[in-house]
C-alpha cells in the first residue's frame, strides 16, 4: 500500500484515496460545437503511459478534496502532489529514468531483481 | 541411534504431553513440535507432495520444506511448520498427505509411477478428453497430491495494530541487537522485531561466537536486551515475523500471541502489525542451503546449522554419531560442539581440498580419530524410510558408512527475500557464492550476513558506517570467535550419482518434489528462461519459496545453459515471506463486522410485523411482510399488490438517498447535473429527474424538490446516494469551481414513508386533520412543510405505484411514532405495510423503470422513451452531447417495451431472452438471433396474468409484433406481443385522482 500526501491533510494510506484517472482533461466549454470525433476523444480516450503520468486523486475517506499528482507508473513513486488550481508542473522537473526499451527504470519496477 | 538431552536455558524443565498421530509423547515446555519429535526419536513426520515419499525434519526454522503438520487442537490449522510451532500440554498433531497411515501410505505408488510425474506433467498428462479434467483428473490429483486439509467452521480472533516509526530493525540477532544498541536513548522511534521468543539469533543458535566485549554471548544478549528494554524510544516485538515489505516502507508483521501456549478462545491469537517506517534495517541473517545428491530427502538428512541449533536452542542432540558433509568452513562449530558433548561424528566429509580445510578442523579430526574425507562428496544415501547407509565418494573410491543422520551444509544464502520484496537489486558475490543486496530502491539498510558480510570482525565497522546517516554514537564490538573469521567455500550444487533406480532421486525442491532431472528435462524442452522454468517444473513455488534450494536451482540451470548465474537471474521473491493465515489478514473484519448493517427508525416495527428483509447496499429493507407463517413470498407480494390498488399501502422509504443542494448557483448547477430543465420550475414543486454520465448513459434517477433557485433537495436510489454525491462534488471541485454551491447528505436526517392507494387521502386527512389534501390545494408533484406535534414534517405528493400517493419526511426520532399513528388511523381503511418486492411489481404494472434493472449502464433516456425529461433547450448538461453520438442515435438500440403473453397463462421470467424462434433446437449449433432480454417480469394480480418489461433492439418500432421469450428448462418458447410498457392506468387517472 502506497503512501499519498494529500495537499490538505498530509500523508495518509492509499486506502483513504480513490484514483480519478488522467489529470488536466478539461471538460469542453461548448460540447455541442464539438465534432463526434472530438467529443469522443474527450469522453473515452485517455493516456496510459509507462513512466511519468499526471493523474487525479480524491481523498475520499478524508477531506474529500480532489487534487493532482505526478506518478511514475512503473515504480508507483508519487513525485509531486498539487492542488487542482495550481499549474501543471513541467515534465523536466522530474528525472525521467525510463531507459530500457519497454520503459522500465533499472530499479524499482519489480521486473528485475538482479543487478547486471 | 538416539537423541540425547543437552542442558539448555531456553527450554523449561517442565514436561508436557503432546499427541502425534494418536500417540502420546513427552516434551519440554519451550520445544517446537520438531524438537519434541526429535527428542522422542521420531524422524518420519510426513509424506511428500507429489511422490508421497517419506520425509523428516530438514531444518530448524521458517525455511522448513518437509515437516508440515496439521494441528487438530487449534481449528485444525493445516501446513503448520513443525520447526516453528511450539508445543503445549495436550497439543494434538497429525501428519499430512498420507493414507491410510504415515508408515503405510498408499500414494507412495506415485513414486514408482514417477516418470509420468516429471516436469510439466500436469500440462502433458491431463489434456483430454473434454470434461475429464473437471470430473476425473482434478479430484484425483487433489486427493493424492497436496498437503493439509483446510479447517472448517473457523472463526478468527486476530487483530490489527498500526505503527508509525522512524526505524524498524528486522531481526534481533547479533547485527540487529548491535544496531538497536546504537539507538538507545536517541530521538528515533525504533521497532525491533524478532521472529523467535528469545533475542540473540546466531548467538543463541550456535557457539560460533565465544565472547563479546569480554562477556559471554549469553551475558551480552541479556545486558543488551535490558538496555534496549529500558530505552523508552525502542519497542521490542517478539514472536513476530515480518512477512511483507511493501512500497513506501510499509511493512506487515505477524505476531503469534499464543506461541507455546494453548489458544484462549476469548483472546486474539494473532496480531497483524501494519508498520510505516522512514527507514528499514534488515538484519534477519542468512539461510543455509542444501546439496542435491541421491535420496537427499530421506528422513535423517538435516542441514548442519539446523542440527547445531537443535543442540543450542532446544537442548536436543538429534543424533550422537552423525556424518557431517560440507563444502565450507561453517561446520567447524558443530564439530566442536559435538566433541564437547562427548559425541563423535561418524565421518567428516569436506568437498574442499585438504589444504583449504581449516587447520583446527584437521587437528580435531586427527586427535579424535574421526574418519576424514577431503576433496570428497556424498554420492547418496539409502534406507527404509530413514537414512541407514551413506555412500561417500573420494576420487574413484567409495566408502559405505552406517549412520542414521547426515548433516549437510551447502553454504549460506543472505536472506534477501525482504530486500527483493522492497524492489532492491541483488548482485552475485563470487566469494560467498550467493546473491547479496546491492542497490536499494527504498530507504533500506542491510546488516551482517543479510548483506553478505560473513565476517564477525568486520561487523562493527559495517554497522557504524551504514548507520552513520543517523545521529547516534559509535558502537564497539570486540568479538572472540570459536570459528575461523574468514568464510571459505568451494562451489558444489549436486553430486554425481552412481546407481540409478526409480526410487533414487536427487531433489532440488523438497516441498514440491522437483528433482534435478526435472530441471534438465525442462531445459531440453525449451524452458530456458528462469521464470518459465519455475512454473513448468513448479520449482521453488511451494509455501517455503525454495528457501534452502532456490539458489541451488539457479546455479544448476546456469551450468546447464553455460551462462553466468547473474545472466540467468533469479525469480521474483514474493510476499508473504512465510505463509500468512487469511484469518490474520481479515482481522476483526469478519461476519457482522465485515460490513456494517444500516437500519431505519422503523426497523423494530418491521421485525415485530414479520418482515422478511432484503439487503440494499448496506441497508436492511423489508422485502415483503408475512401475513401468516407459511405464506410464501409470491403469495405475500400478490396479496400486498392487490390490497394496495384496492385500499392503501405504506412503504418505509427511509433508505432513499437524499442530498441537499444549496448556494447562490444551485439552479445553474442542477441544470448542468440533471437532464431536466429546472429554471421555469415553480418553487415548492418537484420533478422526476435523471442523471447521465458524460457518455449519455443513465446513472441515477430520483425526485428533485425545488425549494427556491438557491435550494434543492435531490433524492437518489437507495444504493446510489454516495456515488451521486461524490459525482456532484467532483464536478463542483474540478470543472466548475466558480459555482457557489454546497452539498450535504441528509439521507439519515429523515425517515421517509411512501403511502399510496385509492384510500390514501382519507387516511392522510385522519392523521393530519389540519391539512387540506384536496387536488386543488395539494396537486401532484408539489410539497409543503408543516408543524407536526413538537417537530416539522414535509409532505410531497408523489407516487411510484401509479396510485394517489404521498411521501412524508419526518426526523427519525419521531418516525416510529408517526408510522404507528398512520397505522392506527389506517386500520379502518385496511392499510397494509408493503416491501420492496411489491413496490417493484406495482411500478412494473405502471411501466416505471428501476435503475440497475431496466438500465445497465448502456441505456440512454431516449432508449426508454423518456425524451420528455431531456431539457432540449438547455445549452449543456452532463451527457447531453453524447445523446447525439452516432452510437446513441442508432435505430437498432435496445429500447424499452412491454411484453404481454399471448396465452395469458404463460409466465414471463426476468432475464430471459427474446428470440424469433417458437422452439429452440435440441442441440444448438449456430448462434440464435437475439433480439433482447426481459428486464422485469411479474404476475400481475390486478390484471391476473403475467407482464414483462423488456429491452429489445429497435423496440420502439415493433409495437404489435409477435416474438418469443425463452423459458427455464424448456425448449418451447413463450409467444408474446410487444406492447406499450404501461399496463395500468395509462391516462394517469389514478395518479392524479
Ligand atoms: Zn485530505
Amino acid at each position: 500500500m502506497i503512501l499519498i500526501k494529500c495537499p490538505y491533510c498530509g500523508e495518509r494510506d492509499q486506502s483513504e484515496f480513490a484514483n480519478g484517472g488522467e489529470a488536466h482533461i478539461i471538460r469542453p466549454k461548448n460540447p455541442e460545437s464539438l465534432s463526434d470525433k472530438d467529443w469522443g476523444e474527450y469522453v473515452f480516450y485517455r493516456n496510459n503511459p509507462k513512466g511519468i503520468f499526471y493523474e487525479r486523486w480524491v481523498h475520499t475517506h478524508g477531506c474529500k478534496k480532489w487534487f493532482n499528482a505526478v506518478r511514475n507508473t512503473s515504480t508507483d513513486q508519487i513525485l509531486k502532489v498539487y492542488k487542482v488550481n495550481e499549474k501543471r508542473p513541467d515534465l523536466s522537473e522530474f528525472q525521467n529514468t525510463l531507459k530500457s526499451p519497454s520503459g522500465e527504470p533499472s530499479v524499482g519496477s519489480g521486473n528485475f531483481a538482479v543487478k547486471k | 541411534m538416539s537423541a540425547i538431552y543437552n542442558n539448555c536455558e531456553y527450554i523449561s524443565k517442565k514436561q508436557v504431553k503432546i499427541i502425534f498421530d494418536g500417540k502420546t509423547y513427552l516434551a519440554y515446555e519451550g520445544d517446537t513440535i520438531a524438537s519434541a519429535l526429535l527428542r522422542n526419536n521420531i524422524r518420519l513426520v510426513g509424506r511428500s507432495f507429489k511422490y508421497h515419499r517419506p520425509r523428516g525434519i530438514y531444518t530448524c526454522g521458517i525455511e522448513e520444506p518437509n515437516a508440515l503438520v496439521q494441528i487438530i487442537s487449534e481449528h485444525n490449522e493445516p501446513n503448520t511448520r513443525a520447526t516453528i510451532k511450539r508445543v503445549y500440554d495436550g497439543m494434538e498433531i497429525i501428519s499430512q498427505n498420507r493414507w491410510p497411515s504415515l508408515r503405510y501410505d498408499f500414494g507412495a505408488i506415485n513414486n514408482i509411477l514417477s516418470p509420468i510425474f516429471s516436469a510439466g506433467f500436469y500440462y502433458k498428462t491431463f489434456m483430454g478428453p473434454k470434461g475429464f479434467w473437471k470430473n476425473l483428473y482434478e479430484p484425483l490429483i487433489r486427493r493424492s497430491a497436496g498437503l493439509g486439509k483446510p479447517p472448517k467452521n473457523f472463526r478468527s480472533k486476530s487483530t490489527h495494530q498500526y505503527h508509525n516509526t522512524d526505524v524498524v530493525i528486522i531481526g534481533a540477532g547479533l547485527s540487529g541487537l548491535a544496531a538497536a544498541k546504537k539507538f538507545i536513548n536517541t530521538k528515533y522511534k525504533v521497532l525491533l522485531i524478532e521472529q523467535d521468543s528469545y533475542l540473540g539469533g546466531v548467538l543463541k543458535n550456535s557457539n560460533k561466537v565465544k565472547t563479546i566485549n569480554g562477556l559471554t554471548s549469553q551475558e551480552w544478549i541479556s545486558e543488551t536486551e535490558k538496555l534496549i528494554f529500558n530505552s523508552k524510544n525502542i519497542t521490542i516485538l517478539k514472536n513476530t515475523l515480518v512477512t511483507t515489505y511493501n512500497f513506501t516502507n510499509h511493512l506487515i508483521a505477524l505476531e503469534d500471541k499464543f506461541a507455546g501456549k494453548k489458544i484462549d478462545l476469548n483472546k486474539s491469537e494473532l496480531t497483524l502489525h501494519k508498520i510505516r517506517t522512514s527507514n528499514t534495517i534488515i538484519a534477519n541473517g542468512h539461510i543455509e542451503r542444501f546439496i542435491s545428491f541421491r535420496n537427499n530427502d530421506l528422513p535423517g538428512v538435516m542441514l548442519a546449522s539446523s542440527f547445531e541449533k537443535y543442540i543450542h536452542r532446544y537442548g536436543v542432540v538429534p543424533e550422537k554419531e552423525p556424518v557431517i558433509f560440507t563444502n565450507n568452513s561453517s561446520t567447524l562449530s558443530l564439530l566442536k560442539k559435538l566433541i564437547s558433548l562427548g559425541c563423535k561424528p561418524k565421518a567428516y566429509v569436506d568437498y574442499r581440498k585438504k589444504d583449504n580445510v581449516e587447520t583446527e578442523v584437521k587437528k580435531i579430526l586427527k586427535d579424535k580419530e574421526i574418519p576424514f574425507f577431503s576433496d570428497a562428496e556424498i554420492e547418496g544415501c539409502d534406507g527404509n524410510k530413514k537414512v541407514e547407509t551413506i555412500n561417500i565418494r573420494q576420487g574413484k573410491s567409495f566408502n559405505k558408512l552406517k549412520s542414521s543422520m547426515l548433516c549437510v551444509s551447502g553454504g549460506y544464502n543472505p536472506d534477501i527475500h525482504l530486500f527483493t520484496q522492497s524492489k532492491g537489486l541483488v548482485k552475485w558475490d563470487k566469494n560467498i557464492l550467493s546473491f547479496k543486496p546491492d542497490t536499494p530502491f527504498q530507504k533500506t539498510i542491510t546488516l551482517g550476513s543479510t548483506s553478505g558480510n560473513y565476517s564477525f570482525k568486520k561487523l562493527c565497522d559495517e554497522i557504524n558506517e551504514k548507520l552513520s546517516i543517523f545521529k547516534t554514537k559509535k558502537v564497539s564490538l570486540d568479538i572472540n570467535l570459536n570459528v575461523p573469521n574468514k568464510f571459505s567455500i568451494k562451489e558444489l550444487w549436486e553430486t554425481k550419482k552412481k546407481s540409478n533406480s526409480h526410487w533414487s532421486k536427487s531433489f532440488i525442491d523438497l516441498h514440491n518434489d522437483v528433482t534435478t532431472k526435472d530441471l534438465k528435462q525442462a531445459i531440453i524442452e525449451g524452458f530456458d528462461r528462469i521464470e518459465h522454468l519455475k512454473r513448468y517444473t513448479t520449482n521453488s513455488m511451494g509455501t517455503d519459496q525454495g528457501k534452502i534450494s532456490s539458489i541451488n536451482s539457479l546455479a544448476i540451470v546456469s551450468k546447464m545453459l553455460k551462462k553466468e548465474i547473474s545472466d540467468v537471474g533469479t525469480t521474483t521473491y514474493r510476499p508473504p515471506y512465510a505463509p500468512l493465515s487469511f484469518a490474520a489478514i481479515a482481522g476483526r473484519s469478519t461476519y457482522e463486522f465485515y460490513d456494517p448493517e444500516r437500519q431505519t427508525s422503523i426497523h423494530t416495527w418491521h421485525l415485530k410485523n414479520n418482515a422478511v428483509f432484503e439487503d440494499v447496499g448496506q441497508w436492511k429493507r423489508p422485502w415483503y411482510f408475512k401475513a401468516f407463517e407459511s405464506e410464501t413470498m409470491y403469495q405475500a407480494v400478490q396479496r400486498e399488490s392487490k390490497m394496495l390498488r384496492e385500499n392503501a399501502g405504506i412503504l418505509d422509504g427511509s433508505t432513499l438517498g437524499k442530498i441537499e443542494i444549496k448556494g447562490r448557483d444551485a439552479l445553474e448547477f442542477m441544470n448542468l447535473m440533471y437532464t431536466n430543465p429546472f429554471t421555469k420550475m415553480k418553487p415548492m414543486t418537484s420533478r422526476y429527474a435523471m442523471m447521465l454520465g458524460e457518455d449519455g448513459m443513465i446513472k441515477d434517477d430520483g425526485i428533485i424538490c425545488k425549494i427556491s433557485d438557491q435550494h434543492f433537495i435531490a433524492t437518489t436510489t437507495s444504493s446510489g446516494a454516495p456515488k451521486v454525491l461524490a459525482d456532484m462534488e467532483e464536478y463542483l471541485q474540478t470543472e466548475w469551481p466558480n459555482l457557489q454551491v454546497y452539498l450535504n447528505s441528509i439521507t439519515e436526517q429523515f425517515s421517509t414513508f411512501n403511502i399510496s392507494g385509492p384510500k390514501t387521502r382519507e387516511i392522510m386527512m385522519k392523521v393530519f386533520p389540519d391539512i387540506d389534501f384536496s387536488n386543488d390545494a395539494f396537486p401532484f408533484m408539489t410539497f409543503k412543510n408543516f408543524d407536526y406535534k413538537e417537530t416539522k414534517i414535509r409532505i410531497m405528493r408523489a407516487s411510484f405505484t401509479g396510485e394517489l400517493g404521498y411521501e412524508i419526511y419526518i426526523p427519525p426520532k419521531f418516525g416510529l411514532e408517526l408510522w404507528e399513528e398512520i397505522f392506527s388511523c389506517g386500520k379502518e381503511y385496511n392499510l397494509i405495510p408493503y416491501g420492496t418486492e411489491t413496490m417493484h411489481l406495482l411500478r412494473a404494472e405502471k411501466g416505471y423503470i428501476v435503475i440497475g434493472q431496466e438500465t445497465d449502464g448502456t441505456v440512454t433516456p431516449i432508449d426508454l422513451n423518456y425524451n420528455w425529461m431531456i431539457g432540449k433547450n438547455k445549452k449543456d448538461f452532463i451527457g447531453k452531447r453524447s445523446l447525439s453520438r452516432p452510437d446513441t442515435s442508432r435505430e437498432d438500440r435496445k429500447q424499452l417495451v412491454g411484453l404481454l403473453p399471448i396465452n395469458r397463462k404463460d409466465i414471463i421470467e426476468e432475464g430471459q431472452h427474446i428470440v424469433e424462434l417458437n422452439e429452440l433446437p435440441k442441440k444448438i449449433t449456430n448462434p440464435i438471433k437475439y433480439l433482447g432480454h426481459v428486464s422485469s417480469g411479474y404476475h400481475s394480480p390486478n390484471l391476473n396474468h403475467s407482464i414483462g418489461l423488456a429491452m429489445i433492439k429497435g423496440g420502439k418500432n415493433l409495437l404489435g409484433h409477435k416474438f418469443f421469450v425463452t423459458a427455464t428448462g424448456k425448449t418451447k418458447n413463450i409467444p408474446v406481443e410487444i406492447v406499450n410498457p404501461v399496463f395500468i392506468d395509462p391516462e394517469n387517472k389514478r395518479l392524479t385522482s
